[in-house]
């Protein structure tokens, strides 16, 4: 389970004049995501709905709040007073806040994470690009190739083992990344826009292919989107997002049972109810739109 | 991206072997001094001669080995430091400003101390050959190593991956392209110190046979000598290519 507690992200900025400036990237979002469940979290682009994700995978701390994973804290919050901040820099002068250890692989949480613009090493085959987040997480070796197959073969790569990310598609380039994280078996995936950067057709492939995969695993997922047809059709649960400063609008369980149409009338009527909730951010002067 | 073009393509030699000719045609029919100016054939002859009489294998041996040797203490020094002074914002501002101020010093200034602290011979002429190579090969790699997008490091460390194996699987890896083009300065800046350090100081070498030449005005034989090192120079560069084939395979695609 996923607890996260009144999460609030704060960016100072310097000017070029020096003045200070801040922004208020996301503001007491509090959200609990149940195992096995689908959540997506929707909004226009700079609601802050992806700094929130860092802060659940533990790539950024959270200026004030936690969050918690099975109890467990990912990331301490910043400082807020001068000796608190003294403190910190002591004890992260060497190694930042977000490195696992110095020499040893290990992940602090049973966590995997998917980036939009995919982030699979280039340096790396498909195979070694799986092969090596297996060894992050201290898969004997010589199961390594085996489970790697097997994997790549599930996000239908068989045929690209050997080739560099250079030489595949987008859409196999994000197939890919869910083979990448997939492999490791973790209990929850943490997605960011993942499918945002592929064509309409190969999008609904690979959302098919998540459902897939998601009903032969039984992960947690939580996605990050801003579109509303995506979020409908994959989520148990849509989370709405609303920027300046980032927070949570509203939430609608999506009970349609599996597999769903994507024309289900009770999926349009509910995007109708969303479609109109950004509308009346619009009406607000919002700077930003869907 | 890797490109791989060989130096003789029909283009090139359809200028080449009209300058050879023209090297070869103006001395002799005087129209420039052939005192001064060699003909390609005197040059040939004399390149035929340095290498069969003159033991000039020699000279270019040593030469090449005190570059190597200049070059690979470099490469050794260079790229560690660098790489952790990328990697990490302590190391950064405990390092970088005294690479920062000791680095615009031009590497000849450094010729008279260097002769006196190490005397004439190998060590002084390696230090000189290692300390031109030694800049342009840290800064690049430590400014790639800290120009890795924050993403691969995200997708590594969310996975588990400690910091030392962030270095050497993607630190490393993303800066590599970097690391090899800094070599190549590297090898630039080398070859002028490995000239300088031969000519200042040494029994042996091309830099010193050059100078040697100078002195007896043996104009033939400084030309064989600019050739050679051009020859070394050009050599240099293409193994680097070839390593980058090799080792940035994942660049070139199909």
């Amino acid at each position: 389970m996923i607890e996260a507690r009144n999460v609030t992200k704060f960016f100072s900025i310097i000017n070029e004049d020096r003045t200070a400036d801040g922004i208020t990237a996301v503001l007491s979002v509090s959200l609990t995501v149940e195992d096995g469940k689908i959540v997506s979290l929707l909004g226009p682009s700079g609601c802050g709905k992806s700094t929130f994700l860092e802060i659940l995978g533990g790539l950024q701390a959270p200026t004030e709040g936690g969050v918690y994973i099975d109890g467990k804290q990912v990331l301490e919050p910043l400082p807020s007073t001068r000796k608190e901040m003294e403190a910190y820099r002591r004890k992260y002068r060497f190694l930042s806040p977000l490195a696992n250890s110095m020499f040893r692989n290990r992940p602090k949480h049973d966590i995997a994470m998917i980036f939009q613009d995919y982030a699979v090493f280039p340096w790396m085959t498909a195979l070694q690009n799986v092969t090596f987040t297996l060894k992050l997480r201290g898969v004997p070796r010589r199961e390594w190739e085996d489970k790697a197959v097997v994997y790549l073969r599930k996000a239908g790569l068989a045929e690209s083992l050997s080739k560099y990310p250079s030489q595949l598609s987008g859409g196999m380039r994000q197939r890919l990344a869910l083979a990448r994280a997939l492999a490791v078996e973790p209990r929850i995936i943490l997605m960011d826009e993942p499918f945002a950067a592929v064509d309409a057709l190969t999008r609904e492939r690979l959302q098919d292919d998540l459902l897939r995969l998601w009903g032969e695993t039984g992960i947690t997922v939580v996605l990050v989107t801003h579109d509303i047809d995506e979020a409908l059709y994959l989520s148990d649960e849509v989370v709405v997002f609303s920027p300046n400063p980032g927070s949570i609008r509203n939430r609608f369980i999506i009970d349609v049972p599996r597999p769903r149409r994507r024309s289900d009338p009770e999926l349009a009527e509910l995007r109708s109810r969303m479609t109109s909730l950004f509308k009346y951010d619009i009406n607000h002067e919002s700077e930003y739109s869907i | 991206m890797v490109n791989r073009t060989s130096i003789v393509t029909p283009e090139f030699l359809a200028v080449l072997i009209p300058l050879l000719a023209l090297w070869e045609v103006l001395p002799r029919l005087g129209v420039v001094p052939r005192t001064l100016i060699p003909a390609l054939s005197d040059v040939a002859v004399t390149f035929w001669d340095m290498f069969a009489n003159q033991g000039f294998l020699v000279d270019v041996g040593s030469s090449m080995a005190k570059f190597l040797l200049g070059l690979g203490l470099a490469i050794v020094t260079a790229i560690p430091i660098g790489v952790l002074m990328g990697w990490n914002i302590a190391v950064r501002k405990r390092l970088l400003p005294l690479f920062q101020l000791l680095s615009p010093i031009p590497p000849p200034a450094w010729v008279p101390i260097t002769i006196i602290l190490f005397g004439i011979g190998l060590p002084m002429q390696v230090f000189l050959i290692f300390l031109g190579a030694f800049y342009p090969i840290l800064f690049n790699t430590y400014q790639a190593v800290k120009d890795t997008e924050p993403r691969y490091l995200a997708s590594a460390r969310v996975f588990g991956a400690s910091e030392f194996t962030l270095i050497t699987r993607v630190y490393f890896w993303h800066a590599l392209g970097a690391i090899i083009m800094s070599v190549k300065t590297g090898v630039a800046i080398g070859l002028v110190m490995l000239v300088i350090a031969e000519m200042y100081g040494g029994r042996t070498g091309i830099g010193y046979v050059l100078n040697e030449a100078k002195d007896y005005f043996q104009i033939p034989k400084m030309v064989v000598c600019m050739v050679t090192l051009g020859i070394i120079g050009w050599l240099m560069i293409e193994i680097l290519k070839s390593v980058e084939l090799r080792l940035a395979v994942w660049k070139v695609g199909r």
